[in-house]
């Protein structure tokens, strides 16, 4: 028989692996771009009742990608770190496979737009008495 | 035989190495090696990250726009095989990519010489604003003052000599 390693090197790796499993993987940067264009952005703000998803899917973050259980939930959240460095993230065009390409000499080099980005609080507003629209 | 480039950090992957991810969306992201694959599944940005061509072009390292680059590129039109123009575009090839290595090497050449003029620049700079450390300005005045003294002693001792010789006159 062999001798056996007495330290466990890999003690306590577990959680960061799960976290990077494609089993929970969030929403990327370039797909929150594409969310974040008018026509897609009312879509999700506007989604049927699901009871599945947290809140039934009423109130849903755009930026984050995230669903909240009520209404003070989400404004809350809009107040949070995360959420404003999120805002912050997003406020340069994101890395996209055709970036990655260009960047190779394929193709001309585009430097990476900056715009302005805000939480979404109007739509957010309108929200309420649809759902009660709807409950009717 | 395709030559893929590497989502994170651009670079060629030669068939039979690195690995792929297919997201939900149909997007293929192509990864080198496990260093980029593990890199991408930490949501790292290659933008930021030093060693990835993206960081390099972004902060001017390297050259990024030019019109030799933009001979190879994907363009999604087929193109019906002739011996001619194979042999063409393989004499062309070779062509542009010594005139890439010549673009690209003078443009690095150049931040070089620029950075050794803003080097000398700084160090002139820090010789001028630095020099106390080297010699203290009170130098010279700490001589002087040494100096005055000396001269003070001598003085009064001359002016003590003729009260002492007053003193003996006076016995």
């Amino acid at each position: 028989m062999t001798r056996q390693r007495r330290k466990k090197i890999h003690y306590g790796d577990t959680h960061l692996k799960k976290k990077w499993r494609t089993k929970r993987r969030t929403k990327d940067l370039d797909e929150i771009n594409e969310d974040i264009k008018a026509k897609n952005c009312e879509q999700l703000l506007n989604q049927e009742i699901d009871y599945d998803k947290p809140g039934s899917a009423q109130f849903y973050c755009v930026h984050c990608a995230r669903y909240f259980i009520n209404e003070q939930a989400l404004k809350e959240h809009f107040r949070t770190k995360v959420h404003k460095r999120r805002l912050k993230a997003l406020e340069t065009e994101p890395y996209t496979i055709e970036e990655s390409e260009r960047a190779a000499c394929i193709g001309s080099w585009v430097e990476p737009q900056k715009r302005k980005i805000e939480t979404q609080k109007p739509l957010e507003t309108s929200e309420p008495n649809k759902k009660k629209i709807r409950t009717e | 035989m395709r030559i893929e480039t590497c989502y994170f950090c651009s670079s060629k992957i030669y068939p039979g190495h690195g690995i792929q991810f297919v997201r939900n969306d149909c997007k293929i992201f192509k990864f080198c090696r496990s260093k980029c694959h593990a890199a991408f599944k930490k949501k790292k940005n290659p933008r930021k990250v030093r060693w990835t061509k993206a960081y390099r072009k972004t902060v001017g390292k390297e050259l990024a726009v030019d019109p030799s680059f933009e001979f190879e590129k994907r363009r999604n039109l087929p193109v019906k095989y002739s011996r001619e123009t194979w042999a063409k575009t393989i004499e062309a090839m070779k062509k542009v990519e010594n005139i890439k290595q010549k673009r690209t090497g003078a443009y690095v050449m150049q931040r070089l010489r620029k950075a050794r003029e803003i080097e000398q620049e700084r160090d002139i700079k820090e010789v001028q604003r630095d020099l106390a450390l080297i010699k203290s300005p009170a130098a010279g005045l700490k001589q002087k003052q040494t100096e005055e003294q000396l001269q003070d002693e001598k003085q009064s001792d001359e002016e003590m000599e003729i009260v002492e010789d007053g003193g003996e006159v006076t016995l």
